[in-house]
């Protein structure tokens, strides 16, 4: 068994097209346990629900941005030590500095490829 | 299959739309001043998303503009520039062209440079250069990924190893596997050539012996954790034989990880996870290899955030509705049909048949109502674009108008939405162009300087009724009359009512503006727009007060699946008339009719003459008759609002039809619409009337020597 049939991701945007442009992503990269919310207290929903080893979030989304849901995921016991994985249009210095100090494990700049995700991905969890 | 990508790209595009429909509410809101914090957000967001998303697909153009107006669009988001004025009506031609920007990445057109780049640079100067949008700050950002020790169960070191996994099988066999003769045990040892086995066996239901009845009853069963290096297919190949035999499931058993996964008991999330004191028999407990919860409600006890989650919707192909549209319309044929031959055969109306037949036909008619929910739409998205042609209207002849919308979350059908864009678009311009003043001259009456353009839209006795309504001048009745006489389209002693002289705009050709603008363009005109409403099956009228304004009320049926007809009989034949193109119906009488012609007769309708059409004889049916007495007309209003008499032998009925497209097997067919499927079985064609009218020749009297009657429809082979 490889890393990827365990490992179990959540997607979070608020555009459906990038939930599935990145599920399609994770898809053919082999990871197929991905399920998506489209903002962050859904995804604290079904977190709670089916536990993941990664999340993958938009930063810029309605309510609480990808950031506020880092920080409520490393303030919740169960989720604490979930991988967190940024997905941004716009990296700049502070707000790559504001992700360093709420524990972000990797990020990734809009518009991306594939192969980065992967990349960004593989960062965290090891070889997939 | 088909790919993904391009079904992520097609709801891209879809997704975009409503995109674009929220920025749109969103500068309509801080237009008018009602707009908080949020609404800056919530427009920088689309514009944001939109850029994302066409980034992923390589859609430049789209992304270059998305980018400049997302950076000027951060400046208001970040106070150091307000949006009013100037600025916001930038905003809104920067929404309208990333509107453009989108369809024309759609439909894989180049968009007009020229129109894109004095918006894109005027944006651009919004921005203070130190933080104009050149490629951001390309310093590489100090930051190294934090891994997680993510020990699943591998062995990172050895390659060989790294794929050991174990599984949980769990195996119930059925009374057949043992009637077949198959053994456990020798599946029991396939599993553990595979690897390292652990075997328990499940024997809580097997009886005292002395109770055993039926020995070769199954009564056990068995669950096994297997470490392997194989896959799931070898595992499967031990059960080969007896897959049909028994229940079997194998699921993943990940070694309990190093990353905390929530203990799902904690959470309450796991009701049907053994409790505390029977685990003794048990195999340890699973990681929870449960499919992701697809349908679960998290909202069920789960102490996360209530998450005021949009209203769950799916995306249908229209092709599928369409299809059920076309199955409920057969069930109400269906249905009328069983109601004719209950009721033939003599079955009295308090018998159990009738009452179940009668409530078949409430859920009929309630099926009905809800399938064509589906095709409707808020004529929202039809409200914003009139939004934008009034901005771009304005901005051309230099006038400065206000639109006001109401009722913008009236449902109508899709198709009546899509086909009302272009009447709507050019009444709107007609308004701004014609029907509104100069601001010199509206002050000059004491009127506010910003004219006002009022569209809604509101549902009336079953029929969705669309007002354009302006606070202009009103119609000019003199003006109007003397072009009409000037352009020979009346006589110049008629003797007009005002409506009938404001229904003169909807002559052909008819034009009121001195000079053919820019705007409104010569050629169409409002007889366009009235004939676009028709074909939907809808009405157009007109009111106009001098001074005051000039309103245009649109009424269209709700569907374009059913149609209000008036089934008639003319030569044997059946035929349904739209009841909308109606006007009137009598019994000639002998003084009615008068000659014109030795092959033309016309009927005088209080003190109005107006020609004669037997619907029989223009159809090819029968020759003209000799002598119309007593006959049925029907007075069919026309497009120049004048009206014509068509004759038919009866009148059966007034009812709902459902309207059976004929297109698709016989093209364009002169003189009909549709063809539908009567309570008997029988199929009746539906008439399109001013077709009928336009193409008649008129001969309603049987010339001599007589000709054959004309074939018709022409080469169809269609007869009702």
């Amino acid at each position: 068994m490889a890393l990827r049939d365990q490992l179990r991701i959540i997607v979070v945007d608020d555009m459906s097209t990038s939930r599935g442009l990145i599920t399609q992503a994770l898809d053919s990269f082999g990871i197929r346990q991905v399920e998506s919310a489209r903002d962050g207290p859904e995804a604290l929903a079904k977190i709670a629900a089916w536990p993941v080893h990664l999340v993958v979030s938009d930063m810029n989304m309605p309510g609480m941005n990808g950031l506020q849901l880092l920080h409520a995921l490393r303030s919740g016991p169960a989720t604490r030590t979930v991988g967190f994985l940024l997905i941004t249009g716009k990296a700049d210095r502070q707000l790559i500095e504001q992700g360093k100090q709420l524990g972000m494990n990797n990020f990734v700049p809009k518009p991306f490829q594939p192969p980065q995700l992967r990349a960004a991905i593989e960062a965290i969890v090891g070889r997939l | 299959m088909t790919d993904p990508m391009a079904e992520i790209r097609a709801s891209f595009f879809i997704e975009c739309d409503e995109l674009l429909e929220a920025m749109q509410d969103g500068l309509q809101a801080i237009d008018e001043g009602s707009g908080d914090g949020e609404t800056v957000n919530t427009v920088f967001r689309a514009v944001h998303s939109i850029k994302g998303g066409a980034g992923a697909f390589g859609l430049d153009a789209l992304v270059g503009f998305a980018h400049r107006f997302e950076t000027a669009l951060d400046e208001v988001r970040s106070g150091r520039l307000t949006a009013d004025g100037e600025v916001l009506r930038l905003f809104f031609t920067g929404s309208d062209i990333l509107a453009d920007l989108v369809r024309d990445s759609r439909d894989g057109l180049e968009t007009d440079e020229a129109r894109i780049s004095p918006v894109r640079d005027a944006l651009d100067r919004l921005v203070p250069a130190a933080d104009a949008p050149g490629e951001a700050d390309t310093d590489a950002l100090d930051f190294q990924p934090l891994t997680l020790a993510l020990d699943l169960g591998l062995d990172d070191g050895a390659e060989q190893q790294a794929d050991t996994a174990t599984w949980s099988i769990r195996f119930h066999p059925t009374r057949a596997l043992f009637e077949s003769g198959n053994e456990p045990l020798f599946l029991f040892r396939a599993l553990r050539d595979l690897g390292a086995l652990t075997v328990l066996c499940h024997d809580d239901e097997v009886p005292p012996l002395d109770a055993i009845e039926d020995p070769e009853a199954p009564h056990a069963w068995w669950a096994f954790e297997l470490s392997t290096t194989e896959g799931e297919a070898a595992i499967r190949e031990c059960f080969d034989f007896v897959e049909d035999l028994c229940q079997l499931e194998i699921r993943p058993l990940s070694e309990a990880p190093v990353i905390a996964l929530p203990d799902p008991e904690a959470l309450g999330a796991a009701p049907d996870a053994a409790p505390p004191g029977t685990a003794g028999r048990e195999p340890p407990p699973e990681a929870d290899p449960a499919p992701p919860p697809a349908t679960a409600t998290p909202e069920a006890g789960n102490p996360g955030p209530a998450a005021a989650t949009p209203r769950a919707t799916v995306r249908v192909d229209l092709e599928r509705i369409d299809r059920l549209v076309n199955l409920v319309g057969e069930i109400v044929i269906n249905q009328a049909m069983l109601s004719q031959s209950v009721e033939a055969a003599g079955i009295p109306p308090n018998s159990p048949v009738r009452a179940g037949l009668e409530e078949f036909l409430q859920l009929t008619r309630d099926i009905q109502e809800s399938v064509m929910m589906i095709r409707a739409q808020p004529v929202k998205s039809l409200f914003q674009r009139m939004a934008r042609i009034v901005r771009e209207a304005s901005a051309t002849i230099g006038k400065e108008v206000r639109l006001r919308t109401e009722g913008e979350n009236t449902e109508v059908d899709k198709t009546v939405i899509e086909r009302l864009a272009d009447p709507l678009t050019h009444m709107i311009r007609n308004a701004v162009d014609h029907g509104l003043e100069s601001g010199e001259a509206r002050e000059a009456q004491g009127k506010s300087r910003v004219g006002t353009v009022h569209l809604r839209a509101f549902h009336r006795s079953g029929r969705i009724v669309i007002e354009v309504a302006d606070d202009g001048g009103g119609i000019d009745r003199e003006k109007v009359l003397a072009k009409a006489i000037a352009r020979g389209l009346i006589e110049p002693d008629s003797q007009l009512s005002d409506q009938e002289i404001d229904n003169l705009l909807f002559l052909p050709g008819f034009s009121t503006a001195d000079e053919v603008s820019s705007l409104s363009g010569r050629g169409v005109g409002m007889d366009v727009v009235r004939n676009a409403i028709q074909a939907l099956g809808g009405r157009i009228s007109i009111t106009s007060a001098r001074g005051e304004g000039t309103s245009f009320s649109i009424s269209l049926p709700l569907t374009l699946a059913v149609l209000d007809g008036m089934v008639v009989r003319v030569a044997g034949e059946t035929i349904v008339v739209p009841l909308n193109a109606i006007l009137e119906t009598l019994a000639l009488g002998p003084q009615d009719i008068r000659s014109l012609g030795p092959t033309t007769q016309v009927v005088r309708i209080r003190e109005r003459f107006l020609p004669l059409f037997d619907l029989g004889a223009e159809l090819g049916y029968r020759a003209p008759l000799d002598d119309y007495t007593g006959q049925i007309v029907l007075l069919i209003g026309q497009e120049d609002g004048a009206s014509a008499a068509v004759v038919v032998d009866a009148i059966e009925d007034q009812r709902q039809v459902v309207i059976k497209g004929l297109h698709d097997s016989y093209g364009r067919v002169p003189r009909i619409a549709a063809a539908t499927i009567l309570g008997d079985g029988q199929i009746a064609l539906i008439l399109d009337p001013v077709d009928l009218v336009a193409r008649a020749d008129g001969r309603t009297r049987q010339p001599k020597p007589a000709t054959d009657p004309k074939p018709l429809p022409e080469n169809t082979g269609l007869t009702a």
